[in-house]
């Protein structure tokens, strides 16, 4: 486990709620809805937080859910408890999982390789528990090929990251980068917000 | 293009209103003596300034990148324009935040056209 990121989560869950909860989820909420409307089989949802995206998830699924920190969970747990299907939250870190080898069908994330320390290794671990040809479904936002705002992404990042978030990776090269196949991006809000569908090669 | 009207409405208030902040700012900063350039820069960064916080408040209501990026922008560049104009002439309160809203709507508009056209087109790298 790696306390550092560990801490650093627990500590944002006092903000988290207020500054993720309302804007950006009703605006993202119709992509969100779309992704995971594709669930099936045994899910792992990596990095539920405090669980907002649960309303997202379709009714019936078998779903594990993990996340680094244990206050993020436990926030998350009343949301957990009124899913109408098989839910199961876990404290776990994703560099570190102790999942038998293709233990999961599907694999889905939301914001969360914007703050995996080792996005390379962290897609490598979750390719372990995953099926060949298990897919994985991300929405992710990422930096930014068009000036200024790659240059404000990169500018802001120093300070995010000690909060949160890193604003300027490249998390399509990294799905791909971690063995991925089949790799297809739909943007959702310019080149940064986006929708990520990619394969487990068998 | 955003087409649901509290996200249209919040994306026109978010830089309007950023945009009229950084010009009142700007043209209360910079006097009609200054250099040009000098105006400019400091225009930018006052421009920053004022537009940082502003978008961290306004993503809570109306959404995270979709915000702050044009109203960062939004302030950069009104910051740049009410500047370089406020170091040419005399401007009151008035024409400053006007023009820092009117320039806050061309930067939305323009990157509502930029991201129609990223969403219209094949990402690079879309397969692999």
């Amino acid at each position: 486990m790696d306390h550092v990121t560990e801490r650093k989560w627990d500590n944002a869950v006092r903000g988290y709620d207020l500054m993720n909860g309302y804007g950006p989820e009703w605006r993202w909420a119709p992509w969100k809805r779309q992704l995971f409307s594709a669930m099936e089989g045994k899910v792992l949802f990596v990095a539920v937080g405090t669980g907002q995206d649960i309303q997202f998830f379709p009714p019936g699924c078998e779903i594990t859910a993990i996340d680094i920190s244990d206050r993020m969970l436990a926030r998350a747990r009343p949301k957990a408890e009124q899913y109408d299907g098989r839910l199961e939250l876990r404290h776990r870190d994703v560099h570190d999982l102790d999942y038998p080898d293709a233990t999961f069908d599907q694999v889905f994330t939301s914001c969360t390789f914007c703050s995996v320390p080792d996005p390379v290794n962290g897609l490598r671990a979750l390719r372990r528990v995953l099926e060949p040809g298990g897919t994985i479904g991300m929405f992710e936002h990422t930096g930014s090929r068009f000036f200024p705002f790659g240059m404000m992404l990169d500018l802001m990042t120093p300070l995010t990251r000690r909060l949160g978030p890193e604003l300027n990776r490249d998390t399509p090269a990294n799905v791909r980068q971690a063995g991925f196949v089949d790799v297809r991006v739909e943007p959702v809000y310019l080149d940064v917000v986006k929708v990520i569908h990619a394969v487990n090669p068998d | 293009m955003e087409r649901r009207l509290y996200f249209l409405c919040g994306d026109v208030v978010s830089n309007a209103g950023v945009g009229a902040l950084v010009g009142l700012a700007v043209a209360s900063c910079v006097g009609e003596t200054w250099p040009v350039v000098l105006a400019m820069v400091l225009g930018m960064l006052i421009g920053e300034v004022v537009a940082l916080p502003a978008a961290v408040a306004l993503s809570v209501p109306f959404g995270a990148m979709e915000v702050m990026l044009p109203v960062m922008l939004t302030g950069m560049t009104s910051g740049m324009l009410l500047g370089m104009l406020a170091a040419m002439r005399a401007m009151s309160s008035g024409s400053a935040a006007a023009l820092g809203a009117t320039t806050g709507l061309v930067v939305l508009a323009t990157t509502y056209g930029l991201n129609a056209y990223v969403r219209a087109r094949p990402h690079p790298g879309a397969t692999s």
